[in-house]
């Protein structure tokens, strides 16, 4: 499949880029940090390593999936490999789905080094490996899937410094969704609130995606939540993608 | 510019830098880095401004509000020891370790019982099936403030969770008994002694029972002997005479079955043993 | 005869700046390829040469006109599969090697098997890489990036090949060789369209010939058709003959060493040169008629636009 051909290209290419290694690198560093923290802490130790791990691999992989994403597709204009890439019979989306697959493959790999090295701290310290912390990681790279995609989307058409405030910036829209609740409850009702109840749903909220405190804390959370939050999460990954196929289709390549 | 004089530039500005470094360690500090975490806001909103980071934020502050109250130098510091540990809790209210310790740090240094049972309070609201906060909030009561009727609310409280140990009900029973709530009491301490499951924990029930029981028995038999003293202005000779004049229905017998010992020159009744002598 | 390539009518126009200032490229552009012809499409830097391929390829959105490759409308698939592109300048992943980066293209043509790595040598052989087929991308030079995109070119055996500039920045040796490789592909019964702003090459090798300029095509057909065999006038060096006798007969343009440069127009005159040349038995070094190039009929029609 040519989809398929593209996402092994950019793979190849993507696990070649020195800045993965850098924050892999850094990651590495906060999460083994994390032991000589707990030191410090009366009382729980454990939870202080699983906090900065937890921390560390969301902080970390989005970072990658910004930075990734955004240089992905704008390099290959801007060198021009796309012209002839795009001259053989291959159609505008298999291209940035390839490139999107290509993408989250080689962060899938970069998130189970980085889980390897978190769940090695947590065994070296209670000699026992806490498998229902994944279920957070799991959620991570379903919030690392959707940025990546914001960034291919912004890399079709600007360069990449724009793109990466630009994707940060929907991060943390994403994670301020609770201020739009909150002002929608204030609000009196009317044509407002009914606007801002369209803009609170539209708007991506990634605290669905996060799980980080209930997997420390060993809460239950219904099982509801996982369907919800994984199928929000596919369905808005897809739009942001149609959107980029759409943006990429119109474009001249000059 | 010539290379050597280059090298020599750049270890001179380096040995100068970090002698300065080491100079301004010297200088008397006024505050802990950091301590600008007292002017964070609370409230339930800051949760949400660590976009998704709010465990770690709360392990972050905890860490600091270890260090920052440890540190004896601070004038003044546990004028905030309330906001901190709100803001933890705000945080990542289910993060147990800062509401004990909180609540040690108010009840043995900053020496603020109230804030002490205002900390535990928000920590079992927020964690309904913690016993260990209002036992710990029960034994600050009983020990420090020697509050019987809050180490029992506390107790209660305690008893009700799930999970907890069976301490706190003969706890809660003894704090009964202070309060002198002795029905109470003696049903809680017969409920201990039927459920006890091992034979030390028979015997403490069986004791606490002994002394609940006589503790009632003497109240009751100096109410007789005080009814009969205002009548004929001297005890009885024996405590049977007051049944005779109807001041008493019976003469109670200790758990033993043995009779309390009986003093007519003062009126004064007592057990006939001690009940941890048993 | 089948039409490999025709196109009717192409306009495009960009907006550029900042505040957006409509620049139309092309204004209107129609010509036709047929098979088994090496077409030369030629115009100065900016004339909107590399436009009109990328439109064909599909790369560029054209405001208005139809492009058809083989019958196919140019965007479809089957157009793609039966073309092959080779970018000016080309650029290909840095870190791919030779076979690695053909090999990945023929994964993207539904009709090539991949990891054909017999197939892939034999096109390096083509073009003359086959030793350096497991050399990394970024270690190649520019005439070896240059053969190697002709490779990708020709990886999926188009009828129809698109060159930008395929002899630019070569060595005298690569450019004979790529030349070669084109006339080949003739031999195999390709379709080759050419852009290039090199006359000489074009000369060489091309049957037939469209002029770009100002956005329009100002010509095209034929190449020998354009070019008149009509003698324009006759250079003549010759000595020993004083100036003055020479003024009237034709154009004394240089004086050097004894020799008297000059140019006849007629041919009467010519005649009567050289009857004076060998009345005063001065030397003819040389007589050469210059016929029209199609350089002059570039130059000639760029300027009236």
């Amino acid at each position: 499949m040519k989809i398929k051909a593209i996402a092994f290209n950019t793979f190849k290419e993507a696990i070649r880029d020195r800045i993965l290694y850098l924050l892999l690198f850094f990651a590495a560093v906060c999460i083994v940090f994390s032991r000589i923290l707990a030191l410090l802490t009366v009382g729980n130790k454990v939870k202080i390593i699983k906090d900065v791990g937890l921390a560390s691999l969301s902080f970390f992989g989005v970072l990658m999936a910004i930075l990734m994403g955004t240089g992905l597709v704008y390099k290959e204009i801007d060198k021009k490999t796309i012209c002839t890439l795009l001259s053989k019979p291959v159609r505008r989306y298999q291209f940035i789905l390839g490139k999107f697959f290509g993408l989250i493959l080689t962060l899938f790999i970069m998130l189970s080094l980085m889980s390897l090295v978190f769940l090695g701290v947590v065994f070296f310290h209670t000699f026992s490996i806490p498998w229902e912390i994944m279920i957070s990681v799991a959620f991570i790279f379903l919030e690392m899937c959707l940025i990546t995609s914001v960034a291919i989307l912004f890399s079709c058409f600007s360069t990449p410094i724009l793109s990466s405030i630009f994707s940060l910036s929907f991060y943390l829209i994403g994670h301020f969704s609770w201020s739009l609740e909150t002002i929608l409850k204030k609000m009196k009702p009317g044509v407002g609130k009914t606007l801002v109840q369209i803009l609170y749903t539209f708007l991506p909220d990634l605290e669905n995606f996060n799980f980080k405190t209930e997997v420390v804390h060993h809460l239950s959370i219904p099982p509801q939540s996982y369907f919800y939050s994984t199928a929000y999460g596919i369905f808005y990954t897809g739009f942001v993608l149609l959107i980029a196929i759409l943006i990429f289709k119109k474009r001249d390549f000059v | 510019m010539k290379k050597k004089w280059l090298i020599i530039l750049l270890i001179a500005t380096c040995g100068i830098f970090m002698g300065l470094k080491l100079q301004i360690d010297q200088l008397p500090q006024k505050k802990i880095p950091g301590s600008s975490i007292i002017y964070l806001p609370s409230g339930k909103y800051l949760k949400y401004a660590t976009f998704g980071y709010s465990s770690l934020m709360a392990d972050l502050i905890y860490l600091w509000a270890i260090q920052y109250f440890s540190t004896t130098t601070i004038p003044n510091r546990f004028q905030y020891l309330d906001h901190i540990f709100s803001i933890v809790a705000e945080l990542d209210p289910h993060y147990l370790d800062p509401y004990e310790l909180g609540a040690i740090i108010a009840v043995y240094e900053a020496k603020d019982l109230e804030l002490a049972y205002k900390i535990l309070d928000r920590g079992l609201k927020k964690n309904p099936d913690q016993w260990i906060f209002p036992f710990q909030a029960g034994h600050y009561a009983q020990m420090i403030e020697k509050n019987y009727k809050r180490a029992r609310k506390y107790y209660k409280k305690t008893m009700n969770i799930e999970g907890s140990p069976p301490i706190a009900r003969r706890l809660y029973a003894h704090a009964a008994f202070k309060m002198s709530d002795y029905q109470t009491s003696w049903n809680h301490w017969r409920e201990i002694y039927k459920q006890a499951e091992t034979k030390r924990i028979k015997k403490i029930a069986s004791n606490h029972l002994y002394r609940v029981k006589a503790t009632r028995d003497i109240q009751r038999i100096e109410k007789a002997l005080e009814k009969f003293k205002n009548h004929y202005g001297h005890y009885p000779q024996s405590l049977s005479k007051l049944v005779k004049t109807g001041y008493l229905e019976s003469v109670p017998k200790d758990l033993d079955g043995q009779s309390y010992v009986y003093k007519p020159e003062t009126g004064q009744v007592k057990p006939p043993t001690i009940p941890w002598k048993r | 005869m089948e039409t490999a390539l025709k196109i009717a009518d192409l306009h495009k126009s960009f907006q550029t700046g900042f505040i957006p200032k409509k620049k139309k490229i092309l204004k209107g552009i129609t010509l036709e390829v047929g098979k088994g012809e090496i077409f030369g499409y030629l115009g100065p830097n900016g004339a909107g040469k590399t436009t009109t391929l990328k439109c064909i390829l599909g790369l560029i959105h054209p405001d208005k006109g139809e492009i058809e490759v083989w019958d196919h409308p140019y965007f479809s698939l089957k157009a793609k599969e039966k073309t092959g592109y080779l970018p000016e300048n080309p650029y290909f992943y840095d870190y791919l090697t030779a076979s690695e980066f053909l090999d990945f293209y023929s994964q993207l043509c539904p009709n090539l098997k991949p990891h054909n790595f017999k197939k892939i040598n034999t096109l390096l052989k083509i073009v003359g890489l086959e030793e350096a087929s497991h050399l990394q991308l970024r270690k190649f030079s520019r005439g070896m990036l240059q053969r190697v995109g002709l490779a990708q070119a020709i990886l999926n055996d188009p009828s129809l090949v698109l060159l930008d500039e395929p002899l630019g920045g070569l060595d005298p040796i690569g450019r004979k060789e790529i030349r070669d490789i084109i006339l080949r592909f003739k031999e195999e019964g390709k379709t080759v369209f050419l852009c290039s702003h090199i006359i000489q090459d074009i000369e060489m090798i091309c049957d037939k010939v469209a002029i770009l300029g100002n956005g329009q095509i100002i010509n095209q057909g034929k190449l020998q058709d354009l070019i008149s065999e009509k003698i324009q006038f006759t250079e003549v060096a010759l000595s020993g003959v004083s100036p003055k006798e020479l003024e009237e007969l034709g154009e004394i343009y240089s004086i050097h060493r004894g020799r008297i440069f000059l140019k006849v127009f007629e041919e009467e005159k010519k005649r009567k040169i050289i009857q004076l040349v060998q009345s005063r038995k001065g030397t003819l070094h040389s007589l050469t008629p210059r016929t029209e190039t199609l350089e002059d009929l570039f130059v000639g029609m760029v300027k009236q636009t």
